[in-house]
């Protein structure tokens, strides 16, 4: 057998210099540079391609575009493997390697295929009836069995190896679509100057141009297109975009578009994405997305052979490859008789051409008796022979006569619709033209105007008058002034009457609606008979429209048989909405550069490389990444190195990274006054140089952050927040000010990034200090005094900032310096501390001794929290309005049985505790209505040597010393514990003053 | 105030642990180069109910008019950078001075440095603008973002600010701030991007 | 969507943060009676049709933006800064 038997001697647009081999399903073929992976099977002679989705029939190539519903095969193999992959968007490659889909054990012979003799168990909804009972039989017998049976490809077991990019696009026109409406339009407007991109899904530009012969003012339309192409390229401001396509169309001018950069290569090459998905800025923009072709109903329409008229030229045409020997044409309309014309022109032996309406124009009876094809007037396709290949037809005219022809190849016409999805992306409409009886796009979004046959006019000649007349409009609308119009170019004639039929009643066999989903007439029949008659609900009850191609083949067939069966009109029937996107698009695309260690933004403090030096581990904040603990050699366990650090800080000195904390620089005249109306408590009394520990609330009444705020000036305050509401409490505030008290003269700025800033803790910590801050700073314990703030300097002039504040309950400090000093602060914190056995410690250290003190972090201000409920009602100042005051006062916020902050600990020593365990009384069943709180923080107490915990408790505080569970169902835990002070280490708190 | 140059008081610059001078990716004639700015002086003014004595103050000590758009004015040792309403970015090419600067300007605006809060890059080159097409939600065209635009956006998530200085040899040149937590995270985003021209870095030993 | 900012331009939905309805506007905590502070707190309109807004330009200027866009269409009529808008404009 010669290479590439079906591929014809010459013409057509690939590349017969440039032969690459390829595999599928495991056997080598060659193709050209310029083939798709579809023409090059078909001109190999590989019409079979898949087995269907449900009946696992034998399947070939229906189109020759996007809308393609059959010849889905997985690309490619292991990481980059990629199922669902049209083989008629295929471009292709050297080495490309494709298999096969839904077959088992081969593509020929196909153990499942019996699904097709079973056919009436899997009728439209048989999901829902057939495997409803028992219920259990679901999940372990039914759902794995109809997965195995029925379904697309398998998606790539590995992490997929390739990058993906996102960018931003502006432009004053974009141009959906290369054809030759596109084109006109991306040039008209590009010769104003105007920015122009024109993107085009194909990776040759042309559209039908390309799979059409035709003329343009007098002269092959290739070179037409040439010349065009060549102009584009010329200006500096139109972006040519193949291989990308425009997949939806979002508010205010926004298109998502999917560019395959490195599809069309086995492998990206170096430092390029694999997708680019772009988000596209356009002023205007112009839809020349075509027409899809609609295929017929009738028995048998699925076997590998029966192709759209359109494709088979394009075959033809663009890819010199002839799809059969013997060809019969079945046509409704005018431009299926293109087709005859074309065939015979590369010499196939058209056999017959069947066309549906009884009276057939001269120039296609002289067509026909020229090559020799007899011709079936008023007559349709009946029924199909042939096991895995088309091998004959049956005929059957107005009079009811039927005639048997041999054939491999049978071309359908039966109209085009316009490709006008994106026109539906924002709920538009579109309306029925009972002249071309297809959609046409309605109200259009704003700045997007349609070009050709997206618009439903059908004929080249319009297609070039509306892309020159809508380019100019685009670019004049978006501030390009025009030249007077030049006039269109003339092509050729050419004949466009139409007249469809939806369906053919046969006798026996299936009659394909949807291909992919393998929905047939009987399907449709059977949802109109049940009742789901709406189109949506016909969609959803028998599958149709559903899946990878989105019924671009089928949603007009079946709403076609749906008003057969209803009585009403099709246009009475329903129409389809579109939802973005248009074709399928990789996730890959969508997250760009974002995944892994780049999923988001991580951030990293000051001293993140000095803490890595020290084996830190890390765990993630919010976006932060902190040290968690320092785990030595000679440590036990994770616990053994959380209970040095704690008794290490407890019995000498600890330092500890907080430069996480939000910090706000807040001035002006009124920024005492609006602390006030932001925190609860009062801040017009803060002496200057000292720090004060502020609540602030949401408007509802519910805490919603807490932290120091120090008096710098008398008009300068610098505010913490916690590390996880930094951003959310700098957007309160500037909604405060902002939208709340415009006139207060406040001025306010985050400056967490420029402080590094440390918490040095412990007995030792003012001793170690000394040895850092510069000797003509004070700080003694009478010079500077529990909750001192001051500008101090370290290290010989570097200026810094010293808070006596304490989270720990020990003597400490915070230590803040500018960034670039923040590793040399630890190092020499580190060298002043050695003597002291200064030990760094961790979030799970600091955890331990804020629990063991009972201060509050996010897992108790967790936004279900009240100031009562935290025990802190007090700090409540009744002397000012401040946000929340009122909420906060409620009758159910106030009451006294809503659980309350507690501490507790386990009555047998040896047990530990769990966060997340509700709190149940002795003897009481577990159930909801026993409820009487919650555990949110707990942790291993070294100084007390038993575990300890926090939680809230109804009516708590009057329970101290009362017994109860702590139940934790999700983990199967239970623990008897004793209800105490949420203060359990140095109660009087002499340490924090020592 | 970056005397102290002692043996532990040694100053530790944002880019540091992430950029390293060389090419990254394509190997030719590099499409886009980085210089990161490396000492720069930085801070936040912010002016009261009016800005016109703000404006006075740094017509007299820098020489420059405080922008009312989104614009740099930028001198050989100084720019202000407007960075939202009544609030601008001062900068220093050196930090020689600079606290004394803060001092003066005091007086009229609320201050507040952040010399060491931002990571800063110069990007240059033929290609910068495709580069910057894979992160900026902003139109840096020519026609919508002459010499002397800037703008506040994010990159990739992260936040910036920009502005576009005087072109360059091989053409439009910007200047881009980052948070300095964020500077390992950007130059993941920064590298990955530029790989495919040819991506030169160059770190400033100021 | 796009939205305008009076200060940076047209700038994409993503640098924003919606906040909802602008027209409430917040009574004085210490003389207002509990209902009216519950009214302002929680009761908001949900036009179908023209709604004046409060976004946020977090990840630009972190300006707060009175926006007047419409429910159905998302069309918007105008921004404004929260701070600079005429009390009461929206009602």
């Amino acid at each position: 057998m010669s290479k590439q038997p079906l591929r014809l001697p010459n013409g057509g647009l690939v590349d017969r210099a440039r032969t690459l081999s390829f595999r599928f399903d495991g056997k080598s073929y060659d193709g050209h540079a310029g083939d798709t992976l579809a023409s090059a099977l078909l001109a190999n002679g590989v019409g079979l391609m898949g087995r269907s989705f449900k009946y696992h029939r034998p399947r070939g190539l229906l189109s020759a575009g996007p809308e393609e519903p059959n010849a889905l095969v997985e690309l490619r193999a292991g990481a980059r493997r990629e199922p669902n992959t049209r083989a008629t968007m295929v471009e292709l490659f050297q080495n490309l390697e494709a298999t096969s889909q839904n077959r088992w054990p081969s593509l020929r012979f196909d153990v499942l295929s019996v699904n097709g003799l079973a056919g009436p168990a899997l009728v439209a909804g048989f999901y829902y009836k057939t495997f409803m009972w028992p219920a259990a039989f679901w999940e372990k017998l039914y759902e794995p069995l109809i997965r195995r049976a029925a379904g697309l490809g398998r998606a790539a077991e590995f992490e997929d190896p390739d990058h993906y990019e996102k960018a931003f696009a502006f432009c004053d026109v974009l141009v959906i679509g290369a054809g030759p409406a596109g084109l006109s339009a991306a040039l008209t407007a590009g010769r104003s100057g105007a920015r122009v991109i024109i993107c085009d899904e194909d990776f040759q530009l042309g559209g039908r141009l390309l799979a059409e012969r035709r003329e343009i003012d007098g002269r092959a339309a290739a070179d037409w297109l040439a010349t065009t192409l060549a102009e584009l390229a010329s200006l500096s401001e139109v972006r040519i975009m193949p291989r990308t396509s425009v997949y939806g169309l979002y508010d205010h001018g926004i298109y998502g578009a999917v560019e395959r950069v490195s599809d069309h290569v086995a492998v990206p090459p170096p430092h390029q994405p694999r997708q680019r998905g772009w988000r596209i800025y356009a002023k205007r923009a112009v839809l020349a997305a075509g027409a899809l072709e609609r295929p017929i109903v009738f028995a048998g329409n699925d076997l590998p052979g029966v192709m759209l008229a359109g494709a088979v030229r394009a075959y033809v045409n663009r890819f010199a490859v002839l799809p059969g020997r013997k060809a019969v044409i079945f046509t409704s309309g005018d431009s299926g008789w293109a087709t005859v014309r074309d065939l015979a022109e590369v010499g196939a032996h058209v056999a017959a051409v069947v066309d549906s309406r009884s009276e057939i124009k001269p120039e296609f009876k002289s067509l026909a008796s020229r090559v020799g094809a007899r011709v079936f007037a008023g007559s349709v396709v009946e029924a199909t022979r042939g096991g895995r290949a088309l091998r004959g037809i049956t005929v059957r005219d107005a009079s009811g006569k039927r005639t048997a022809l041999a054939c491999d190849i049978l071309a359908v016409s039966n109209g085009w619709n316009p490709t006008l999805h994106l026109t539906s992306h924002q709920n538009g409409k579109p309306v029925w033209d009972e002249e071309i009886q297809a959609f046409v796009p309605g109200v259009l979004p704003p700045g997007l105007s349609v070009a050709g046959s997206a618009a439903g006019r059908f004929t080249l000649a319009e297609a070039l008058q509306d892309g020159a007349r809508l380019g100019r409009e685009a670019a004049s609308e978006a501030g390009f002034a025009m030249a007077a119009a030049q006039p269109a170019p003339t092509t050729d004639a050419e004949a466009s009457e139409l007249k469809p039929i939806w369906r053919v009643k046969g006798r026996k066999g299936k009659a394909f609606v949807d291909l992919q989903n393998d929905v047939t007439d009987k399907d449709v029949e059977l949802a109109a008979r049940e009742g789901f008659r709406s189109v949506e609900h016909l969609k959803r009850y028998t599958t149709l429209g559903m899946a990878t191609d989105q019924g671009k083949t089928s949603n007009l067939s079946g709403l076609a048989l749906m008003a057969e069966q209803t009585g009403k009109a099709i246009c009475d029937t329903g129409t389809t909405t579109f939802r973005p996107p248009y074709t399928p698009v990789a996730i890959g695309a969508l997250a760009g550069h974002h995944r892994g260690k780049d999923f988001r933004p991580v951030r990293l403090t000051p001293t993140h490389d000095w803490s890595r030096e020290q084996g830190a581990v890390f765990l993630e904040t919010g976006q932060w990444l902190r040290a968690q603990y320092y785990p030595k050699f000679t440590d036990k366990d994770w616990l053994s190195t959380v209970n040095r650090e704690v008794l290490a800080t407890r019995g000498g000195v600890g330092i500890c990274d907080v430069s996480t904390l939000g910090k706000i620089d807040l001035q002006g005249t009124d920024a005492a006054e609006f602390l006030e109306r932001v925190y609860i408590n009062a801040w017009k009394t803060l002496p200057i140089g000292k720090a004060r520990y502020g609540l602030m609330l949401r408007e509802d009444g519910f805490v919603m952050d807490d932290g120091t705020t120090s008096r710098l000036g008398e008009n300068h305050f610098l505010m913490t927040t916690t590390t996880i509401n930094a951003t959310k409490v700098m957007q309160h505030l500037e909604f405060c000010h902002q939208v709340l008290w415009p006139h207060l003269d406040v001025r306010m700025v985050s400056v967490s990034e420029q402080w590094a800033q440390v918490a040095v803790a412990g007995p030792r910590s003012r001793e170690v200090l000394r040895g850092i801050v510069d000797a003509k700073h004070d700080i003694s314990n009478e010079a500077f005094p529990y909750l001192a703030a001051r500008e101090i300097s370290v290290g010989g002039g570097i200026p810094a900032r010293l808070f006596r504040i304490s989270f720990s309950g020990e003597l400490a400090y915070e230590l803040a310096v500018p960034a670039d000093y923040g590793q040399a602060m630890m190092r020499a914190l580190m060298a002043a501390g050695q003597a002291f056995g200064i030990t760094p410690y961790g979030l799970d250290a600091m955890s331990v001794m804020r629990i063991e003190k009972g201060h509050v972090i996010g897992s108790e201000l967790n936004g279900q929290t009240t100031v009562r409920d935290l025990g802190l009602a007090k700090m409540m100042s009744s002397k000012k309005d401040f946000i929340g005051r009122l909420m906060a006062k409620r009758e159910a916020l106030v009451q006294s049985d809503r659980p309350t902050l507690v501490g507790f600990k386990p009555i047998d020593k040896g047990k530990s505790l769990s966060g997340g365990a509700h709190f149940v009384g002795i003897r009481r069943a577990n159930k909801l209505e026993n409820d009487e709180g919650y555990v949110t923080s707990v942790a291993y107490s070294p100084n007390l040597q038993h575990w300890i915990g926090l939680g809230f408790l109804k009516n708590g505080p009057a329970r101290i010393g009362e017994r109860i569970r702590a139940v934790d169902l999700v983990r199967n835990s239970e623990v008897e514990v004793e209800i105490c002070s949420p203060v359990f280490f140095d109660h009087e708190g002499t340490r924090l003053h020592g | 105030m970056d005397k102290q140059e002692t043996s532990i008081w040694r100053p530790r610059r944002p880019w540091a642990g992430f950029a390293e001078a060389g090419q990254i990716g394509e190997s030719r004639e590099p499409g886009i180069t980085a210089v990161t700015l490396e000492g720069l002086g930085f801070a936040t003014l912010i002016a009261g109910t009016s800005s016109e004595k703000l404006e006075r103050a740094t017509k007299r000590l820098l020489g420059l008019d405080l922008p009312r758009e989104p614009c740099a004015a930028l001198s050989d040792t100084h720019g202000l950078v407007w960075s939202g309403p009544d609030q601008w970015l001062l900068l220093a090419r050196k930090r020689t001075g600079f606290s004394d600067l803060l001092v003066s300007l005091s007086v009229d605006a609320a201050v507040s440095e952040q010399s060491h809060g931002r990571s800063a890059l110069r990007l240059s080159g033929k290609r910068v603008r495709d580069v910057l097409a894979k992160g900026s939600m902003v139109d840096v065209h020519q026609a919508a973002f002459p010499v002397g635009t800037a703008a506040l956006t994010s990159f990739a998530h992260i936040g910036v600010q920009f502005w576009r200085t005087q072109d360059g040899p091989d053409g439009a040149a910007f200047e881009i701030l980052i948070a300095r937590s964020m500077a390992g995270s950007f130059w993941s985003w920064l590298a990955a991007s530029a790989a495919e021209f040819g991506f030169c870095v160059t770190i400033d030993q100021a | 969507m796009r939205i305008a900012c009076p200060h940076c331009g047209l700038r994409d939905l993503q640098e924003f943060t919606y906040l909802g309805d602008a027209s409430p506007s917040r009574p004085d905590g210490l003389a207002a009676t509990e209902s009216a502070m519950f009214d302002y707190v929680y009761l908001r309109e949900n036009p179908r049709g023209l709604l004046e807004e409060l976004w946020f330009h977090n990840a630009g200027c972190r300006a707060w933006l009175a926006v007047c866009r419409d429910t159905l269409t998302h069309t918007i009529q105008s921004v404004v800064p929260a701070n600079k808008r005429k009390k009461g404009a929206a009602a």
